[in-house]
């Protein structure tokens, strides 16, 4: 922080700025002093918390904050906007984040630790910049600082697989920034601005919104792996250290999702001829579904398997684009269960990473086969993968349940009978891959093997975030009201 | 004299497609690198008609100088662990190769259906010039307007440089030795490059130029030193290095927090009521173009070593 400043002024910065310097800041110190990079890690990745709660008083009862970046304001500057969609995915990467540190803490030898820190605190302050922006070229620029974090973060471990997915992972994020922004040329030459709001107002149906909703769409669902646009994410994740697995499914995927959800319900949904676009990305949700489920059972490996896991997961939440209301607008409900299962596949997908290093740590492997016993040896890390895993089924009482009960409700009202089946079907096959890997948990192995210790914190840290995904089961009435109005605003924003 | 750049364009046109397919497609690594850095400057050219001065020199700097160096560097290092001096045929697929025609073809009819007239923001960046501190409207909107996307870009470079030391901790190996002549012309021309540097970042505030054309130039010079084996000291790449990459986006976000922090009414505006900030809330002595000296960020990445 600069000296000089006083305290009022201090008092007096503005929430979303702190968010997004607060992070830059500590990585750049993390940087330039390695032996520091750890107290300051864990400093900026708890000190994230109190400012969202700061930031989420001062947003509720409006409906979002702007903040003009110098003064300027839209269009000739870029604005910075905070409302409830942002706050979901922003608390979503606290809570995780935090819980990730605490993890990574104990996870990484000194030697690595020292690149970590200030990786992950790129990787953080290019999420909150990304959740805060409301402006399609600074977005772009935060999917750059995001991409390439977390590119280095997936080579952190090392080794030939590491590079080979982490390289693999570079040219597609790689790719997907640069097609998103050949669309934001195109929507810039057709509207003249580069700002939510305005753009909002100012974009027509036609030739260059449909072209820049295709290729913005492409480049978005190549960043979130859609399914067939997935073959980059098992290598990567499977590969990475755990942590970073956590990191890379629990949040990086999400991100792309989120621009993808603001252009959807912001800008082209009130445009006709984007109806048939909801149905493209409602089949591939589809496919995702089937095809990750279905790999995932076949997968030797546990972070294969939850790797897999997170390419089936990602579908459920391409399902809401093809319901739409009577109006033809997008279908609230839906929406409503699909922000409620980012924030509940986010909380349990990192859990089960957590857990996953674990038993990685604890034999050494990580075949399903060949697990031995651990549920003797490891009682928190096996509670906290079987929790997990009861929410990524949808099983109640958990927060994968709601998301998923409320989506289903969603579809049957539309007699969407299509994606009913695929939801059940998806939500069978999920239980069937976390029962497989439960089942050997409690079954010795034909051959022992020597077992690593296991450092306490890594267990409860993975536990912590399995008891947040189940505690969001059992309280939705508390959050619904905010995921209502997080989808509710955009929407009315978008029809003025 | 119409004609005749009519001409010029459709010959450049057809020879950056040529350079193109020709780079792609050569399976000799060596030439491939070396069509690039032709295409590299051909692009160039290109922007130079299309009355882009700026991006022109950033695209001969960075696109054809810097880029091409650090091929031609790696392909060194290649050489060096594998014999992988050329690619085998079937890395040319017919499959993506069609589909890459086609989505080029659909995005080409696009591009034809656009108005001609873009609606930019030119009159109001002209409008608003004489507040930003300087008189090339580019920079105006790099270091001003959009000074925010530049502190995000400036933290891509150090990230980036961050990103490719944690891949390799080994102490950086001292390489053969160049010989006398390219030391010797090395000694004459780094500090016309530095000089090169110094004067395209000042005349960045008035003409084409800038911060990034400053800072690939500085680059490049960085990476002529490196080829040539020339290597920091070893008490040199500690600490030392670590502040002198870090000090340009340090300050930078020094800056970003004191602004941050003077505003703190710029907040709470609700979207209904988007409002245009009214000019008593701007600052014509807008600190973030003065205090921005660390642009020369790449060229001091590429002086590890």
């Amino acid at each position: 922080m600069p000296e000089g400043v006083s305290l009022s002024a201090l008092a007096a910065l503005p929430w979303d700025a702190v968010l997004i310097l607060l992070p830059l800041t500590g990585a750049v110190a993390a940087g330039l002093w390695p032996r520091s990079a750890r107290p300051i890690g864990l400093l900026v990745s708890a000190g994230g918390i109190p400012i969202l709660v700061g930031l989420g008083t001062a947003v509720a009862g409006t409906d979002g904050l702007h903040h003009a970046v110098g003064g300027w304001g839209a269009p000739l500057g870029i604005e910075l906007r905070a409302d409830a969609l942002s706050l979901v995915f922003l608390a979503t990467t606290a809570l995780v984040g935090l819980g990730v540190a605490l993890y990574a803490d104990s996870y990484f030898e000194p030697t690595l630790a020292r690149w970590f820190w200030p990786l992950w605190l790129f990787l953080l302050g290019a999420l909150n910049a990304l959740f805060l922006s409301a402006d399609l070229f600074n977005l772009y620029v935060t999917l750059e600082l995001m991409g390439l974090a977390a590119v280095a973060l997936t080579a952190l471990g090392g080794g030939r697989a590491a590079l080979t997915g982490a390289m693999r992972y570079l040219l597609a994020t790689l790719l997907g920034s640069l097609v998103y922004l050949l669309g934001v040329a195109l929507l810039y030459h057709a509207t003249g601005t580069l700002d939510f709001g305005l753009l909002g107002q100012r974009l027509e149906a036609g030739p260059a919104s449909r072209t820049a909703l295709g290729l913005m769409g492409a480049g978005l669902a190549l960043k979130t792996a859609l399914f067939p646009f997935h073959f980059w994410l098992p290598p990567a994740h499977a590969s990475a250290p755990a942590p970073v697995s956590a990191l890379l499914s629990a949040l990086v995927v999400k991100a792309s999702f989120y621009i993808l959800v603001r252009l959807w319900l912001e800008l082209f949904a009130p445009l006709a001829a984007t109806a048939a676009t909801g149905q493209v990305l409602g089949l591939l949700g589809m496919a995702a579904i089937l095809w990750g489920s279905w790999q995932a059972l076949r997968q030797p490996r546990v972070k294969l398997l939850v790797a897999y896991s997170t390419v089936a997961q990602i579908g459920y939440l391409f399902l809401a684009f093809p319901l739409l209301s009577a109006a033809g607008l997008p279908d609230a409900a839906a929406w409503r269960a699909v922000l409620w299962l980012v924030l509940a596949h986010a909380l349990a997908k990192a859990a089960m990473f957590l857990a996953a290093g674990n038993l990685l740590r604890f034999g050494g492997h990580d075949r399903i086969t060949d697990l031995d016993c651990v549920a003797q040896r490891l009682p928190l890390t096996v509670a906290a993968f079987a929790l997990a895993g009861v929410s990524i089924a949808g099983l109640p009482p958990t927060g994968g349940f709601i998301g998923k009960w409320l989506l289903l409700e969603a579809a049957l009202l539309q007699g969407r009978w299509d994606l009913v089946t695929v939801m059940l079907l998806g939500g069978l096959l999920a239980a069937g891959y976390v029962f497989k890997v439960v089942g050997h948990f409690f079954t010795p192995a034909a051959t022992r093997h020597e077992a690593q210790r296991v450092p306490a914190r890594m267990e409860w840290t993975a536990l912590g975030l399995a008891v947040l995904a189940l505690l969001l089961g059992l309280a939705p009435g508390i959050l619904l009201p905010w995921f209502d109005s997080a989808v509710v605003m955009p929407m009315a924003g978008a029809r003025q | 004299m119409n004609l005749l750049q009519t001409g010029f364009d459709g010959l450049l046109a057809l020879g950056l497609i040529w350079l193109a397919w020709r780079a792609l497609a050569c399976p000799d690594l060596f030439r491939g690198i070396v069509l690039f850095i032709a295409f590299g400057l051909l692009m160039a050219l290109a922007w130079v008609r299309l009355e882009a001065p700026d991006v022109a020199l950033a695209e001969a700097a960075i696109g054809a100088g810097l880029t091409g160096a650090l091929l031609l560097a790696a392909l060194a290092r290649l050489n060096r662990t594998a014999a992988a001096q050329t690619l085998p045929r079937e890395a040319w697929r017919s499959g993506p190769a069609l589909l890459l025609v086609l989505a080029g073809a659909g995005l080409g009819l696009a591009v034809l259906s656009l108005i001609p007239e873009p609606a930019g923001l030119q009159a109001q960046v002209a409008a608003e010039l004489g507040r930003s501190g300087v008189s090339n409207p580019v920079t105006a909107v790099l270091l001003n307007f959009r000074g925010y996307d530049t502190l995000l870009e400036l933290l891509v470079l150090l990230l980036a440089l961050l990103a490719a030391w944690s891949l390799d901790a080994d102490p950086p190996r001292r390489e053969a030795p160049a010989g006398a002549v390219l030391d010797m012309l090395l000694r004459l021309l780094l500090p016309v490059l530095v000089l090169a540097a110094a004067y395209l970042l000042w005349a960045g505030a008035h003409a084409p130029g800038g911060a990034f054309q400053a800072g690939a130039v500085l680059g490049a010079a960085g990476v002529l030193a490196l080829l040539a084996g020339w290597r920091l000291q070893p008490h040199l790449t500690g600490t030392p290095l670590r502040l002198a990459v870090t000090i340009g986006p340090g300050g930078f976000l020094l800056v970003a927090w004191a602004f941050a922090a003077g505003r703190p009414a710029a907040a709470g505006i609700s979207a209904g009521t988007r409002r245009r900030s009214d000019p008593a809330d701007r600052d014509p002595g807008h600190p973030v173009h003065r205090r921005h000296p660390g642009s020369a960020v790449p060229g001091l990445a590429a002086r590890r070593r």
